[in-house]
């Protein structure tokens, strides 16, 4: 940039160096001042600004995010001009990412807006923010510096569930169940008349003494469904034409299960296989089985962040995992493809006192195959190519 | 800037070459500055090399040419202005390129670049905005070198070519010249105003690479479609830019240079330098006007001893080439033929110019239309040229009378064209009288009835009357009217044309009849 700054500094030295010539060193004095002083007061009122942040770290699905950005000038040397420039992802901004000319006086700050749109779940950076700044002579190079990048989170898409069939063995839960073997004693719902083999313990003494006839409680059946979420994003197990649309449905299946199980106050864990970016080794932590909306929320998050990931044998975790689960929990198993291993550890889990689930995501050309199989192993199968598919499923009659 | 540098070469050549005019030098070199800047966009939306190009450009460079052969001229005085003019009458035009007209005309084709230089570079770094944010603009050039880049370059290659001559200003250069023997002694004089010219020069040059930052950094954001969201960005920068070439100034008064420099002495040395180059654009206009009125008062009272003293007389040409005796007056006819061609061609190179000057000058023109003293000259001129065009009708009358008394002279006094050539229609009512009497005295003579010489109409008419007694009193109007037409400056109307006509048909049947008797 400088050009021939150099062999006019040298004719200028020369001169003043030969010829004593004092105007020669006011004139090195301008020069190298206006290069200096330039670049000066350029690195010095960029160290001096600040950039932050402010928005929402999480957003659902479609919804459209403000993001504020406030620059401030925190010294007394003022900026005379200041580009901004946000690095964005192309699924939340499109191809305009937010770009600005300012400039910032003394101790002055600015305040700028801009919106995103949640397009698509995910783990996104906001940023960095690119700020650049020069000397107002043009002299010397601009310079640049990066603000740190902040994450949003979008949740995947949830479909809500009115009902679901998903069997369990666990009595004295809070769901009701159709089967009489799980009659919760908590939940009476009506009497009758005394019949021979019945409980003493179900006999309600205060209407037997107001009748005059001995009355037996009737108790509503129920279950505890403590359920494990189970995901596999492992490449290699979806039909490769489908490959993305099939994960992502697999993610918005864990995503709506989930939510169903939590809202209905039970608890659920999970585990999932794919590579998961704000991990140290990449792999995601598997979550253990608790009720409530914060837990729904870390569920949500690993699931917004997940992404397939290769050579990832599904099988052998279930095998590590499934030890640590209660004896009774559902395991919903969603893959794209099946193969025998997997079944098999399906059925062992069966044996040991879990409930496995199978749920197929996504068009895969084996699924005949695949239901075969799982009928000889004795695990139930759904079958969900698209959403619409799951929204079938939700009204309980789609079991294949 | 401009002004700096060419104030500095003035500075320089008074310094080293003391007989030459750098005053004239200098105003010549800041007015073809001014004038470039002028015209720069006017040339620069012609198509080079086209019709229209040349003619701009000639136009303009003929003028220079001229300004400068003429102030040149006329500085030395009058008598040298005359001289030269002589010279180039006579074809010495070799004698006129004087050193100091070369020199001054390289140093005019560098200050006539160097503009041009500078606001191609301006106008690259402000593309204009809409056309910066065309889709179809050109991208950029990622190995070019950016315009303000090179304007950086253009403006510090100047200043050290600015410097070296400041150095050369400074130095006693008449000195080390006769200094012949040994060393030679360098004498430094003081801070000085070429010195300051120096300053200035960087000073202006560091507001332009300023503002040409600002105009470059707006022509990035517009290609790349960044917005400006503030909205005093533009005032902002002058005032940063301000304070910080302040600051500057402060800091490099403050530091140590030598023993003549101090904040308010380099900017009294500055400022004075400054308006001393504004007094001298100033001068250098009023010298020009003062020039264009005296030079026809120097010319109209050059015969008179007062009020401006005794003319200088022209002073003796170089001597002519060696020629023969005999071809003297083969050549006094080619000087007097090339004389003709050398002003007739000055005449026309110079108004064809001056009409192409104030065609480039538009806005110029407009603005002196504006001016209360020019409508004043235009109101005079108009009335001037009234009165002109009634005497130019006077005159040519006159002028067309001496010439057909001339022509009568000198072809046996005819006074018409020759006979077969007569296209009646086509003649005036004076000349219609010419002819009815001239076939009288032919169909006389025809006759036997001959007009000699030496007679005058009125002796011929008595001759006729001899002859054709029943054609007198025709005979008597024909030539009266002649005479009338001939000899007085009285209108003739077609009426007196006609009844001219009819005499002469009576007068032709009578001169008829006494053919066909004979």
């Amino acid at each position: 940039m400088l050009g021939l700054f150099l062999p006019l500094l040298v004719v200028l030295l020369l001169i003043a160096a030969f010829l004593r010539g004092d105007f020669a060193l006011t004139l090195i004095y301008l020069v190298v001042g206006a290069l200096a002083a330039g670049m000066w007061w350029c690195r010095r009122a960029l160290a001096q600004v600040e950039a932050k942040r402010r928005f929402p770290t999480h957003a659902f699905l479609g919804e459209q995010v403000r993001i504020h950005l406030y620059v401030q000038n925190k010294g007394w040397l003022p900026v005379p001009w200041l580009e901004l420039r946000e690095t964005l992802p192309v699924a939340l901004a499109g191809p305009h990412s937010f770009q600005t000319v300012t400039n910032l006086g003394p101790r002055a700050e600015a305040q700028f807006e801009y919106f995103v749109q949640a397009r698509k779940r995910g783990y996104y950076p906001i940023g960095p923010l690119s700020i650049s700044t020069g000397d107002i002579l043009g002299l010397s190079d601009s310079l640049l510096v990066q603000n740190q990048a902040e994450a949003l989170v979008v949740y995947p898409k949830i479909i809500p569930f009115t009902s679901m069939e998903i069997p369990s063995h666990s009595p004295q839960g809070t769901l009701r169940h159709s089967l009489p073997l799980f009659e919760d004693p908590t939940r009476v719902f009506g009497k009758r008349g005394y019949t021979s083999g019945d409980s003493l313990r179900r006999i309600d003494w205060k209407s037997s003494a107001s009748s005059g006839r001995l009355q037996v409680k009737l108790f509503e059946p129920s279950i505890a469904l403590e359920t494990c979420v189970i995901l596999n994003l492992n490449t290699e197990d979806y039909y490769y034409r489908s490959r993305i649309d099939s994960t992502e449905l697999a993610i918005v299946i864990a995503a709506s299960i989930s939510n169903w199980i939590i809202d209905k106050k039970q608890v659920v864990g999970m585990l999932v296989n794919g590579h998961d970016p704000l991990t140290a080794d990449g792999k995601p932590q598997t979550i253990p089985p608790r009720k409530g909306k914060h837990h729904l929320m870390r569920l949500l998050e690993t699931l917004a962040r997940v992404e397939m990931i290769d050579n990832s044998a599904f099988g052998p975790l279930i095998q590590q995992q499934r030890y640590q689960l209660a004896w009774g929990t559902t395991l919903i198993v969603i893959t794209g493809s099946v193969g025998d291993e997997l079944l098999h550890e399906l059925y062992q889990a069966r044996r040991w006192g879990q409930n496995a689930i199978l749920i197929l995501a996504g068009r895969d050309a084996a699924d005949e195959a695949i239901r075969r199989r799982a009928k000889i192993f004795d695990t139930p199968v759904f079958s969900i190519a698209t959403e619409a598919d799951l929204k079938l499923w939700m009204q309980g009659s789609k079991r294949v | 800037m401009m002004a700096c540098i060419v104030i500095t070469i003035g500075n320089l050549i008074q310094n080293v070459l003391p007989g030459w005019h750098s005053g004239i030098i200098a105003g010549v070199l800041l007015f073809i500055v001014i004038d470039r800047l002028y015209t720069y966009r006017q040339l620069k939306s012609l198509t080079p090399f086209s019709s229209e190009w040349a003619i701009a450009l000639g136009t303009q460079w003929v003028l220079i040419l001229l300004l400068i052969r003429f102030l040149l001229s006329y500085a030395d005085g009058l008598d040298s202005f005359i001289r030269d003019l002589s010279l180039f009458t006579r074809g010495y035009l070799a004698e006129l390129f004087t050193s100091e007209f070369v020199i001054t005309l390289l140093l005019a084709l560098l200050v006539w670049i160097l503009p041009a230089q500078f606001l191609e570079l301006l106008d690259e770094i402000g593309l204009d905005q809409e056309l910066a944010l065309r889709e179809e603009s050109p991208p950029i050039q990622g190995d070019a070198v950016p315009a303000h880049q090179r304007l950086v370059n253009l403006i510090f290659s100047l200043g050290i070519f600015l410097v070296i001559l400041t150095v050369l200003t400074r130095l006693n250069v008449r000195n080390i010249l006769s200094n012949v023997t040994g060393l030679p002694t360098v004498e430094v004089s003081r801070f000085s105003g070429a010195e300051a010219g120096a300053l200035l020069y960087f000073v202006f040059g560091l507001t332009l690479l300023s503002l040409s930052r600002l105009m470059s950094l707006q022509t990035h954001w517009n290609r790349l479609r960044i917005p400006v969201s503030s909205n005093n960005l533009v005032k902002q920068w002058g005032i940063y830019s301000l304070f910080f070439l302040l600051i500057l100034a402060v800091i490099v008064s403050l530091l140590p240079a030598g023993d003549s420099l101090g904040l308010f002495s380099v900017l009294r040395t500055m400022f004075s330098f400054l308006f001393g180059v504004l007094f001298f654009i100033g001068q250098l206009f009023l010298f020009l006007i003062a020039l264009l009125f005296s030079l026809p008062m120097v010319f109209l009272l050059r015969g008179d001893s007062t009020p401006i003293g005794r003319l200088p007389t022209i002073p003796p040409l170089p001597p002519p080439p060696v020629e023969s005796s005999a071809a003297t007056s083969g050549n006094e006819a080619w000087m007097l033929i090339r004389s003709i061609l050398l002003w007739g061609s000055l005449l026309v190179i110079l108004v064809f110019a001056f009409i192409q000057f104030v065609r480039q000058h538009g806005g110029l023109r407009t603005a002196l239309r504006r001016m209360r003293v020019t409508n004043w000259l235009i109101l005079a001129w108009q009335r001037l040229y009234k009165n002109a065009d009634k005497a130019r009708g006077n005159l040519s009358r006159a002028i067309l009378d001496g010439w057909q008394n001339l022509l009568s002279r000198l072809e046996e006094k005819r006074i018409l064209p020759a006979a077969g050539l007569i296209n009646l229609r086509s003649l005036d009512p004076r000349r219609r009288i010419y002819f009815f009497y001239l076939a009288m005295i032919r169909r006389g003579g025809e006759q036997g009835l001959t007009r000699k010489p030496s007679q005058t109409p009125s002796e011929y008419a008595v001759q006729l009357e001899k002859a054709l007694p029943s054609a007198s009193e025709d005979i008597d109007s024909i030539t009266e009217a002649f005479v009338e037409a001939r000899y007085s400056r009285k209108e003739m109307d077609s009426g007196k044309a006609e009844l001219v006509k009819a005499a002469w048909g009576r007068i032709r049947r009578v001169l008829q009849g006494k053919s066909k008797n004979a």
